[in-house]
């Protein structure tokens, strides 16, 4: 950068996107000399640098947000929208002096360079800036690109700073964010009048656009589950004994459909010879994997350390801006050989704990294992070989540890694991024992801890050996229903289908749960968010589906490729929007209503609560009051005349106990919410409770 | 105490949702699973009468929640 043109007057204004980072590039470029100083409260460092005079200034994410202009929250719909410093979209936010101190350093600043994160979000951060703050300044900015922060890449991004070309990254996040804003603003307003409407107080119901497909992947897994009968099948095994020693295989065929066929093969088998009529030895070799995407890291991290999305997504963030490991919002699997392999070994055979493998793969060829994604703007994720100046926090130190683990490990050799089948006959009967073993750790060394693994010694049997029958058991089973998603199970289902982008899905997923629509690390789908979807599929369906949100994402990525095509995408999105808007406007009152019988209901709340002693024909139920919006237990037959009703406790989640109450036969409930679930009899005339009375 | 508000519409005898038939949609969907697995049921266990079945289908610890409570309602009839 510097030399390449000539000397102006007035000094180079540096727009970083975070603190972090502009007191990372200071310390790079001047040598650790630059000062931090203040401007309306904002640090800013000065330095000379090849001769020019730089002034390096920070944003803390997202300066700017898209808003409408309406002060009404209830307002809708809402086509008009514009980029506002974002405290003033967000009480808090503390945009406002940062711009003001932004906007005061452009007044004397020549010159501009972005040296924002390099993915969509960081340009649209720096576009906005450059935009808003410096006076037009974006289109004739430099462009810094570098994926860590280590001294040696950040000298090289600004020694190579050119021109930013199409901005096609900074046109798709721009769009993404008024797509966004107009669906979920409008959906929302919609829903959350509906309620209103109802006669509750207000209460935000929201939706989005990569929102709903998602909750919909929970809603379709939910009802699935708690729809599930299961079907009974036989399991058998084969106990056998030669000398003392045992070995116990499994039968040929995994499931056996009636009872009837179980004993048969049991009977058939008792007391029999077994003989081993196949031993099969089968050497296996698993490749070293590929180093780590975003996505990839949250999901071995969740695995591994129980870690939620999010977390993963804040540790990596921190460890990047300790100059520890390269950009994390990567799509890569990728790792060209510019990334300097034997200087990052050569710098974490410092650090004890990784010295003797960083050690070893200096000695040999250095070529790691590639995975199939790609990413325009950043390798895949690696350490920088930087020593940690502070002992990273537990989070941190996990996630650091589990990314240098699976850096060194693309580049071990396959490991090997052999496997041994083994069959054993007893007449037309086939059991079979497979046990496996690694005889061979290649990459395993270096990621042991992680690999899940395990090693099972092969049985000492040759073909032909006889065995004693020992026993044959046949145990009942049933199917397992589906397993609902946990936070990194949905998230590899966004990735897969393609929603969402890789910075954003997480938070995505975080919001499912703030809202209310789902609980528990289970993520049990709540009747608020089964109704949302139920309400979106029913009158505004393309937001339940993934085929409209996935269009978007290709058109996003087709603008962020090509720089152009942001207009008619916002086109075609108010259009879409309006004819769903449409339906939800119609249908107000419904929704309204169906909003406020979910709104009264919670996670596995029971309502249905066992046959009606009374009339012995209704079924007992939780029903709530239209007026006081209190619950009680009253009776299906209300209508034909059945007076059968009970109060009950007003908080707490109320879940049926089994078995019917002993001494009335009225239903027993749990109700579980306070700090232990209690246990009552509904019936407030029940003669246990006479007695406790008396 | 009252239940005003009740006989708008038909709710499911089952929970609060509105029915389409006596139940509502998500009920409905665990009746037809607790029908469509019985023959399996009958085929595993030989002979296995309908109340028996709903019986040992509440209990199962795999078996859903809505199907728990249709089968709790059958079995009452
Ligand atoms: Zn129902």
């Amino acid at each position: 950068m510097p030399g390449r043109t000539p000397r102006q007057a007035g000094y180079t204004l540096v727009v970083c996107e975070k603190p972090d980072v502009a007191r990372r590039v200071s310390e790079a470029l001047s040598d650790g000399s630059a000062t931090g100083s203040t401007v309306d409260g904002t640090t800013v460092f000065r330095f000379v640098w090849g001769g020019e005079q730089l002034v390096v200034c920070s944003a803390q994410g997202h300066l700017y947000a898209v808003s409408d202009p309406f002060e009404e929250r209830t307002v809708y719909p809402i086509f008009d929208l514009e980029w506002y410093p974002s405290d003033l979209v967000e009480a808090g936010a503390g945009a406002g002096r940062r711009v003001a101190a932004i906007r005061k350093l452009a007044e004397g600043a020549s010159k501009f360079v972005n040296a924002c994160d390099l993915d969509v979000e960081g340009e649209t951060i720096g576009y906005n800036i450059l935009r808003y703050a410096c006076g037009g300044k974006e289109e004739e900015a430099l462009r810094a690109k570098f994926s860590t922060l280590t001294k040696e890449d950040l000298v090289t991004a600004f020694r190579e700073a050119a021109s930013q070309g199409a901005q096609g990254m900074a046109r798709a996040g721009r769009a993404r964010h008024a797509i966004d804003f107009v669906w979920g603003i409008n959906l929302s307003r919609a829903l959350s009048q509906s309620a209103l409407g109802s006669g509750r107080r207000f209460r935000t119901v929201s939706i989005g656009r990569v929102q709903g497909p998602s909750l919909n992947f929970l809603v379709e897994r939910e009802r699935e589950i708690r729809t599930f009968v299961p079907v009974p099948f036989w399991k058998l095994s084969g106990t056998f004994g030669r000398g003392g020693a045992k070995l116990v295989a499994e039968y040929s065929r995994e499931r056996i459909l009636t009872k009837s066929e179980a004993e048969e093969v049991k009977s058939e088998c008792a007391d029999r010879e077994a003989i081993a009529t196949k031993v099969a030895k089968i050497t296996v070799l698993v490749p070293p994997p590929s180093p780590f995407n975003i996505g990839d890291l949250q999901r071995e991290a969740y695995r591994a350390f129980g870690l939620l999305p999010v977390r993963t997504m804040q540790a990596a963030e921190k460890l990047y801006l300790d100059a520890l490991i390269s950009y994390p919002r990567t799509g890569s699997q990728r790792l060209p050989p510019s990334t300097g392999f034997a200087r990052i070994l050569r710098g974490l055979s410092g650090l004890p704990q990784y010295s003797v493998e960083a050690n070893e793969l200096l000695r040999g060829e250095l070529r790691p294992a590639q995975g199939t994604g790609t990413d325009l703007a950043h390798p895949a994720i690696h350490p920088t070989g930087e020593k940690p100046r502070r002992a990273p926090q537990s989070a941190e130190a996990s996630i650091f540890d589990l990314v240098v683990r699976r850096f060194l490990s693309t580049f071990g050799p396959p490991a090997r694991r052999e496997a041994v089948r083994v069959e054993i006959s007893v007449g037309a009967h086939k059991f079979t024992l497979v046990a496996a073993r690694t005889v061979f750790l290649g990459w395993l060394a270096y990621y042991r801890k992680y690999s899940g693994l395990k090693d099972l010694d092969a049985p000492r049997v040759e073909e032909g050996d006889r065995f004693k029958v020992a026993k044959v058991e046949a145990s009942e089973s049933f199917d397992q229903p589906q397993r609902r998603y946990n936070q990194a199970t949905l998230l590899g289902r966004m990735e897969s289908e393609r929603i969402g982008t890789k910075a954003t899905r997480a938070d995505i997923i975080s919001t499912l749960v703030e809202r209310g629509y789902v609980e528990g690390q289970s993520m049990e789908v709540t009747d608020l968010g089964l109704a949302v979807i139920e309400i979106m599929k029913k009158y505004a369906p393309p937001i339940a589906t993934t085929e409209l949100t996935r269009k978007t994402e290709g058109e996003l990525e087709a603008v962020e490729e090509d720089g152009i095509g942001d207009a008619d995408l916002m086109r075609s999105t108010i259009r879409s929007m309006s004819e769903q808007l449409l339906g939800l406007i119609a249908n107000e009152e419904e929704v309204g209503r169906e909003l406020d019988r979910a709104l009264t209901s919670s996670a596995g709340a029971q309502d249905f609560l066992g046959p009606c002693p009374v009339c012995k024909d209704g079924t007992l139920r939780v029903v709530r009051s239209v007026r006081t919006k209190k619950r009680f237990v009253g009776c299906s037959n209300y209508p034909s005349g059945c007076r059968a009703s009970a109060p009950l406790p007003q908080r707490g989640t109320i879940k049926v106990a089994g078995n019917a109450c002993a001494h009335c036969s009225w239903p027993m409930v749990h109700v579980m919410g306070g700090r232990r679930p209690w246990k009552l009899c509904v019936n407030p005339s029940c003669p246990s409770k006479a007695r406790r009375r008396a | 105490m009252s239940v005003e508000g009740e006989a708008k519409s038909v709710k499911c005898l089952l929970c609060s949702r509105d029915a389409v038939s006596e139940l509502c949609r998500y009920h409905l969907q665990g009746k037809e699973s607790l029908e469509t697995a019985y023959p399996h049921w009958v085929k595993a266990y030989g002979i296995l009468g309908w109340k028996d079945y709903l019986d040992r289908v509440k209990r199962n610890v795999q078996t859903g929640q809505w199907a728990k409570e249709t089968a709790e309602m059958l079995a009452g009839r």
